[in-house]
């Protein structure tokens, strides 16, 4: 194994700039090694440190098995990916960009479902009526189990999505959903109202470190200085 | 957890035979139902805890599965396939695997995959009968491979149900509680709701939509949430229908009228949920809590004492058994009684087996009537640990 610390960031769209600017702030510059499109990178004058730059969702499994012993992504990712978040992972420092709520969202046309209990209420009948449990769309399936266990309403289903989620009740494919959203924007235009207690987890980036991964003593001083200039 | 070794594949392999000789002594035909099940039926039966620890997947049909997380599902459906709908009797015994989800560190007696040995007995009318022969073949069995210090824990569902339905008050409240029963904290919340005055409850509700609400009119309600939508831009979706949004208000309006519950009828539910210790004296203990609710607790309350007679007749210990009316509140498809064998080496966390009363069941999983069931399975490997007096 390298002595070297890898830093897991992300690899597009405003989460990257974000984070690449961030990391400026503090004096670090963070660049692509070789190949313009390739996933390698460095930070300018820290050769102790290896930067990889990989999809978010990719980042807590590389932080959850120890193949990256920092990273930057949404808490929301960490605690759907890694059931024992806290035992694997430690959030350093909440970074304050890439804000998104995760939220249960009922179709506004429920009138009469404002909270998790009315929801929970209606649970039997609906199964009566329609001989099923009503069907939650998502992609945060860990969250969504320990949210609604937490609430005591056990009468539903999953139903996993992988994109417009928010759409799966207009189209029939589900009768609520979890997801995310940073205006309720998206929410609105599909006809859909977050429950008034159906705010699961206001996310954002966090830099978080692995327990798990190999600390060697060049990692570790590498981390130290990571964090140093951070203002950690 | 590694794959398990050739010494403790063979110690495995020999307790199920001396276990399933007992099973097969008793009257019990070895079945050997599908590991690979339909994911729906077990979904819907078997309470979130369990749910959330299923192993799930898609083939590449498209159709979902899962490996079977106990094998009492997939042996009511192995006898519904069997007789369809036909009133059938059947004791079945098994050895399989069994396969859950478990978190990282959940240690050795928590393993994902584990053989369970187990009968069920299905379409007997004789209820404590059944019951008590249930638990002496289990703990027969138990001892056959080798167990010799146990304790049996016990508790019934029967009575909850018996309670709830002696107390006065409106039905959906009798629904709402049996429904909510398996969460202890939601149970306990809607409790102290119905002990309030339900004005409260009614606050959500948009006071316009409210006031044209006719709680006894289904039709005028109806018009009411269609005129509340039209006039609030707001569209009709997805699968509930008006009528199902119109009566849910009513009822919630028609709950708002209702007095609520009394404290001294809270006071009574929580003093019955708080009994436990030595079943005899539990059982004296709500012939004393009960007596003023007259007839109706008689009968479940006879049938607990006849199912502790039948068990001494039996050859179960009774006497050391201990009762706890909060008992069997993790699992969700039981009906009545409910039985769990625990060894002081793995404590209650970890019993040994369990089982219960499942008369609902078969319907649940496709039949088309409730069918009086009830069955009890070893978790083998706990078994065996104990037994050889070492670690799993």
């Amino acid at each position: 194994m390298t002595e070297k610390l890898l830093l897991a960031v992300p690899s597009k769209g405003r989460l990257m700039e974000q984070t690449i600017e961030m990391f400026a702030k503090a004096g670090l510059t963070l660049r692509k090694t070789g190949n313009e499109r390739g996933y390698r990178g460095e930070i300018a004058g820290l050769d102790t440190v290896e930067v990889a730059f990989i999809s978010a969702s990719e980042i807590a499994w590389y932080l959850k098995t120890g193949r990256a012993h920092m990273g930057v992504t949404g808490e929301d990712l960490i605690r759907e990916q890694i059931s024992d978040a806290d035992e694997r992972v430690t959030f350093l420092k909440p970074l304050g960009f890439g804000h998104a709520d995760v939220v249960v969202a009922v179709p506004d046309y429920w009138i009469d479902v404002r909270t998790m209990a009315e929801l929970d209420e209606i649970a039997a009948t609906f199964r009566r009526e329609h001989g099923r449990w009503f069907r939650v769309a998502t992609k945060y399936i860990n969250t969504t189990r320990r949210f609604f266990a937490a609430k005591g309403v056990i009468d539903y289903r999953i139903i996993e999505s992988l994109g417009a989620t928010e759409g799966a009740p207009a189209a029939g494919t589900a009768d609520l959903i979890v997801d995310i959203t940073s205006t309720g924007a998206t929410l609105a235009a599909n006809g859909l109202r977050i429950l008034d207690d159906g705010v699961i987890l206001k996310s954002e980036a966090n830099l978080i470190a692995s327990k798990v991964a190999n600390w060697s003593p060049g990692a570790r001083q590498a981390e130290n200085e990571i964090m140093q200039a951070l203002g950690l | 957890m590694a794959a398990e070794t050739a010494r403790k594949f063979e110690a495995l392999e020999a307790q199920a035979q001396k276990i399933m000789q007992v099973f097969i002594k008793a009257g019990h035909e070895a079945v050997s139902p599908a590991i690979l099940q339909p994911a729906g039926v077990f979904l819907d039966v078997i309470g979130e805890s369990l749910r959330a620890r299923t192993y799930v997947f898609t083939d590449p049909d498209g159709d979902e599965l899962c490996l079977r997380p106990d094998l009492t599902v997939p042996t009511c459906r192995l006898h519904i396939e069997r007789n369809g709908d036909a009133p059938a009797k059947a004791r079945y015994c098994y050895n399989g695997t069994a396969f859950r989800f478990q978190p990282v560190g959940a240690g050795s007696a928590h393993p994902r995959e584990f053989r369970q040995s187990g009968i069920e007995n299905i379409g007997f009318p004789e209820r404590e009968r059944t019951d008590a022969q249930t638990v002496a073949t289990i703990i027969d069995a138990m001892r056959a491979a080798g167990l010799k210090n146990f304790k049996l824990r016990i508790g019934d569902l029967g009575l909850f149900r018996a309670l709830i339905k002696a107390i006065d008050m409106p039905d959906r409240w009798r629904q709402m509680l049996t429904h909510l029963f398996w969460r202890p904290h939601a149970f306990r919340a809607e409790l102290q709701r119905l002990s309030r005055p339900a004005e409260e409850s009614l606050k959500s509700i948009p006071p316009d939509l409210r006031a044209a609400i006719a709680p006894t009119d289904l039709a005028r309600s109806e018009r009411a949430v269609v005129d509340y939508l039209s006039s609030n831009g707001i569209e009709a979706m997805g699968t509930r229908s008006v009528t199902e949004v119109a009566s849910n208000l009513m009822w919630r309006l028609a709950d708002a009228k209702s007095d609520p519950l009394p404290p001294e009828t809270v006071a009574l539910i929580e003093r019955y949920l708080a009994i436990s210790g030595p079943a005899k004296a539990a059982g004296a203990c709500f012939k004393d809590l009960l007596r003023d609710r007259g007839s109706a607790m008689s009968p479940v309350i006879d049938a607990y004492h006849r199912r502790l007679q039948l068990m001494t007749e039996m050859g179960v210990d009774v006497v050391h058994a201990e009762f706890s009316a909060e008992f069997g509140r993790q699992l969700e498809y039981y009906t009545g009684f409910v039985f769990e064998i625990v060894a002081p080496e793995l404590g209650r966390e970890s019993p040994l087996a369990g089982g219960g009363r499942y008369d609902d069941l078969m319907r649940t999983v496709g039949g088309k009537r409730d069918v009086p069931a009830v069955g009890g399975a070893i978790h083998t490997e706990r078994l065996l640990s104990v037994v050889q007096g070492g670690a799993a």
